[in-house]
């Protein structure tokens, strides 16, 4: 598994990465299914589940799609297309291993895998100030959180004595086997990957970093790397988090955590006129929803995620997609795109409403397996109307686009758009509505 | 052993150490007569020995001047870090069975480790100075030995996967049948050329460089501080005598008819001079020269000695 | 007091002296200096816990490159306290509040607990810190993290090279 990634790092340019993504869901398909091609003892400190495979399979086809569909304006941020498919390459080593890790040390280092060469892309547009301004700001608050994470798994490391996820807990002193140590450290851990995922109130970065950033790195940011963030925080919510409930209660600060972010991702996307910085604070309010996940972890949270990552990937793959082909990012430069390019402003839509949650598209089961998981504790109800609330926000400006380009008259400017181009697009938005009538479809795989 | 013991060997240590230190400066400037075909100093003493006790005599009763200009407490700690880190490094080398003043298990590192620290007093000594010519000098400096630092360490890892220990005494015992330079070859060049860099004696002498750079980072210095820099040029030419003689040629060992600390010095003593006649021989190059030098030969070169040494270690192995 | 818990308090107090000079110094690059020392005191920790390894490793990378890397760039820059932005009073204030609660939940939280009380580390023994034991333990038991952060260093060298070309 591991070596196949390794090996697959050469990938130089858009064919051969696109090849190469093929083969790696291939190749994980078919261990899903118990096929192993490579053995590799680690020691227990990865451990491949069926959560795990099946993460890894949407993460690579929703990879496989971005490069598909955006792989040539890739080739055109900067000079060094081929070096951007590799830091591509090794973010998605480093989700692998986020999806699998089982040890803290992993865990730092799937974590570190993936943002390092994130930093790097964040500032490929060399010549743009805004791009070398969000690399800048991105390494520094990483590095930053990176050093709290570090301290938080030293401090664990010194309550428990191991790095293993699991702890064979002996009763020591007045918190049932947990330590002192062990709570502060989880609550860094806790503090950086929040960071990593954009939850309020760590995420000051997001805005100026997705719009800083060359579009087409925005959109792997925030969709594929975003969804392998939550993967890894869900792992250790379910292990560590749930044993330690005795001494800390979780409940209430993640309670706490997803009212503010869906509060600040919502309320401030209203206000924004670039729809490249209203995705960016919208990215906040979804990261809101995904929180819901760990609120409780049960196996309707997990299948929510996994379906909420693949909604919320495609959509957001396909809309940045089409941003990247816009002249201007702001509002008045989807005006009247419904009539310039019927078919754009289509599937934009149908990213649009899945993003909104409306039903009939994947976004709509996605947060409604995301509420299921809270009522399903009895308990924080009030939780659920905020989230319900928030999603009717959030629909606010979702259709402020739907209404530009339909509504609105103007000349919105593209680039060229070639036949394959839309072919992709309307596949994308065929999928999108395929898993919000059928999302058993996804999530069958769960219970293989 | 006691602990007068202790306190003996590190007395006598330190004692040899900086007569040898000053005592060099006589050596180096005879030899360099020689070669070169002049006099040299011959008017103090017999054969212009007590020099040594008139320079040091002129260092200590110059004035002690700091320039206004100066980062004062920087431009203080400088020239002390260069002799305090090269001293300090002494600490591991054994000088004939039983006399080293601490036998670390990470006696390598340890010596690797206060020599990456003697950096920093070119560093600040050229930073502090507030001169362009000393701030162009610490920055060669820096990145010089930064570089050459990492061809150092690698060049030593042959010798440590052979004798699988980092303990000086146990690399010395391990050369019993075979000196390390036999089975060493490329190892010792690497190593003696990144200690001409490290120790930035001439040819490498590129941060001080006097037809350049004036003095380069110790332009602003005089008195017993610009001493302190000096002398801890000839303790490191020392040290790294010391070392190549320890790790490549069987530091005490030798033929029974002399103690082992004689042996010791003897070959210590030829790869000063050896140091002297670099000197008196080599023209400098330039700095992108050196940096490309290691940079595209050496790094390859020690990379693939150590990868053929653990490949032919495991092959022995079976 | 037994002289390994001197020089632990001595230590102690230099690390967290130097360390708070780091903060307060005005001028860069006498912060960078403090941060060597701070070094320093921390790799006198590592000895008295008998990890003489990760203390020399820890001079000689930290201490000994990094650092001067560090210096490097920042005698490049010029930096003084003329070219230092200006921090609104506002932030400085809420800073030091966050902080003090930070702290004060942190140090009350750590003198509850009773697991903490009447224990100290152990001086000078247990010998995982010693270079052999410490290479077997990495070669066999941690070989895959070990692995696997060369995958990192390569995607850090990848993203340099990426970098630090001229367009």
């Amino acid at each position: 598994m591991i070596c196949s990634i390794i090996v697959r790092n050469k990938g130089s340019f858009r064919h051969i990465a696109a090849f190469g993504l093929l083969i790696l869901l291939i190749a994980n398909i078919l261990e899903t299914y118990g096929k192993d091609f490579f053995h590799v003892n680690t020691m227990q400190l990865l451990q491949f589940d069926r959560f795990g495979f099946l993460f890894n399979s949407i993460a690579l086809g929703a990879t496989l799609i971005y490069v598909l569909l955006t792989g040539k304006e890739i080739e055109k941020s900067g000079k060094y297309a081929a070096e951007y498919f590799t830091l591509i390459f090794f973010v998605l080593c480093g989700i692998f291993i986020l999806s699998a890790y089982d040890n803290l040390l992993m865990l730092f280092l799937g974590i570190e895998i993936m943002s390092i060469p994130l930093y790097i892309l964040t500032g490929s547009d060399k010549r743009n100030l805004k791009s070398n301004e969000a690399a800048l700001k991105y390494f520094l608050m990483g590095a930053f959180s990176t050093g709290l994470m570090l301290m938080g798994i030293a401090l664990m490391y010194g309550g428990t004595g191991t790095f293993q996820l699991e702890v064979q807990r002996i009763s020591v002193g007045m918190y049932k086997g947990v330590s002192f140590l062990e709570i502060t450290g989880l609550l860094f851990l806790m503090v950086a990957m929040a960071f990593k995922v954009s939850a309020a109130p760590f995420h000051f970065w997001t805005p100026d970093v997705y719009d800083g950033a060359p579009a087409v790195f925005t959109s792997f940011m925030a969709t594929i790397v975003k969804a392998a963030a939550f993967v890894a925080f869900i792992k250790l919510c379910d292990v560590r988090m749930t044993a330690t409930l005795g001494a800390i209660d979780w409940k209430l600060l993640f309670a706490l955590i997803i009212v503010f972010t869906l509060l600040i991702g919502n309320i401030t996307a209203v206000f924004q006129q670039s729809v490249k910085r209203m995705l960016a604070y919208s990215s906040i309010a979804q990261a809101g929803f995904m929180l819901f996940a760990l609120f409780n972890v049960n196996d309707v949270a997990k299948e929510g995620l996994l379906l909420y990552t693949a909604a919320y990937s495609l959509a957001t793959i396909g809309i940045f997609a089409i941003l990247v082909k816009m002249k201007d990012y702001t509002f008045e430069g989807y005006n009247g795109l419904a009539k310039t390019q019927p078919v754009l402003a289509a599937t934009n839509t149908v990213f649009l409403l899945s993003l909104a949650g409306i039903p009939l598209t994947a976004g709509f089961f996605a947060k409604y397996y995301m509420l299921a998981a809270v009522v399903k504790t009895g308990s924080y109800i009030w939780l659920v109307v905020v989230g319900v609330l928030f999603a009717a926000v959030s629909v606010y400006y979702y259709f402020r686009v739907i209404q530009a380009m339909y509504f609105r008259n103007g000349n919105a400017a593209t680039e060229t758009i070639t036949f394959s181009f839309k072919t992709g697009l309307i596949i994308l938005a065929a999928i999108i509505i395929l898993i919000g009538i059928l999302p058993q479809v996804l999530l069958n795989w769960f219970y293989f | 052993m006691t602990v007068m013991q202790h306190v003996w060997i590190v007395l006598g240590v330190l004692f040899v150490l900086l007569n040898i230190g000053a005592g060099l400066i006589w050596v180096e400037r005879r030899m360099l007569a020689l070669w070169q075909d002049r006099l040299g100093p011959n008017r103090a003493g017999p054969l212009g020995i007590l020099i040594v006790l008139a320079d040091t005599l002129k260092l200590f009763f110059k004035e002690d001047w700091v320039p206004p200009f100066a980062d004062k407490w920087v431009f203080i700690i400088a020239p002390a870090i260069v002799v305090a880190s090269v001293l300090m490094s002494f600490v591991v080398i054994p000088f004939a069975p039983g006399i080293v003043v601490a036998d670390l298990n990470v006696g390598l590192l340890f010596f690797l480790a206060m020599s990456s620290i003697g950096v920093y007093s070119i560093v600040l000594g050229g930073w502090a100075s507030n001169n362009k010519y000393a701030l162009l000098g610490a920055l060669r400096g820096a990145s010089q030995m930064i570089a050459y630092e990492v061809f150092m360490g690698l060049s030593l890892m042959g010798v440590v996967m052979m004798t699988g220990s980092f303990k000086l005494t146990d690399i010395v015992e391990a050369q019993r049948d075979m000196w390390f330079f036999i089975k060493q070859p490329i190892g010792l060049v690497i190593f003696f050329i990144a200690g001409i860099a490290e120790t930035h004696r001439l040819p490498f002498d590129i941060p001080e460089a006097e037809s350049e750079l004036i003095a380069g980072y110790h332009a602003e210095y005089s008195g017993m501080k610009f001493g302190m820099f000096f002398i801890g040029e000839y303790l490191g030419i020392t040290l790294i005598s010391a070392m190549t003689a320890t790790i490549f040629f069987g530091g005490w060992l030798g033929p029974e008819f002399l103690p082992g600390w004689v042996w010791f010095f003897t070959k210590t003593f030829a790869f000063i001079l050896f140091f002297i006649l670099l000197r008196a021989s080599l023209p400098r190059p330039r700095y992108d020269q050196l940096m490309e030098y290691g940079w595209k030969i050496l790094l390859p070169l020690v990379l693939a000695n150590v990868m053929i040494t653990g490949a032919v270690l495991l092959w022995l192995k079976g | 007091m037994t002289a390994s818990e001197i020089i632990f308090w001595f230590l102690s107090v230099l690390a967290l002296f130097s360390a708070i000079m780091v903060l307060i110094s005005r001028n860069p690059v006498h912060s960078v200096l403090w941060l060597i020392v701070v070094f320093f005191a921390i790799s006198g920790h590592y000895i008295l816990l008998n990890a003489q390894f990760l203390a020399i490793v820890n001079l000689i990378v930290y201490a000994g490159a990094i650092m001067v890397l560090f210096l490097f760039v920042i005698m490049l820059m010029n930096l003084n306290t003329e070219t230092e932005p200006q921090r609104n009073t506002w932030l400085k204030v809420i800073g030091v509040i966050s902080g003090g609660l930070l702290l004060t939940v942190m140090v009350s939280a750590a003198r509850s607990a009773g697991e903490l009380s009447n224990k100290t580390a152990l001086i000078g023994a247990g010998d995982i810190g010693l270079i052999q034991n410490l290479g077997k333990v990495l070669f066999n038991q941690y070989v895959v993290p070990f692995e696997i952060t060369s995958v990192l260093f390569l995607s850090a060298m990848v993203g340099a090279v990426v970098i630090g070309k001229k367009d």
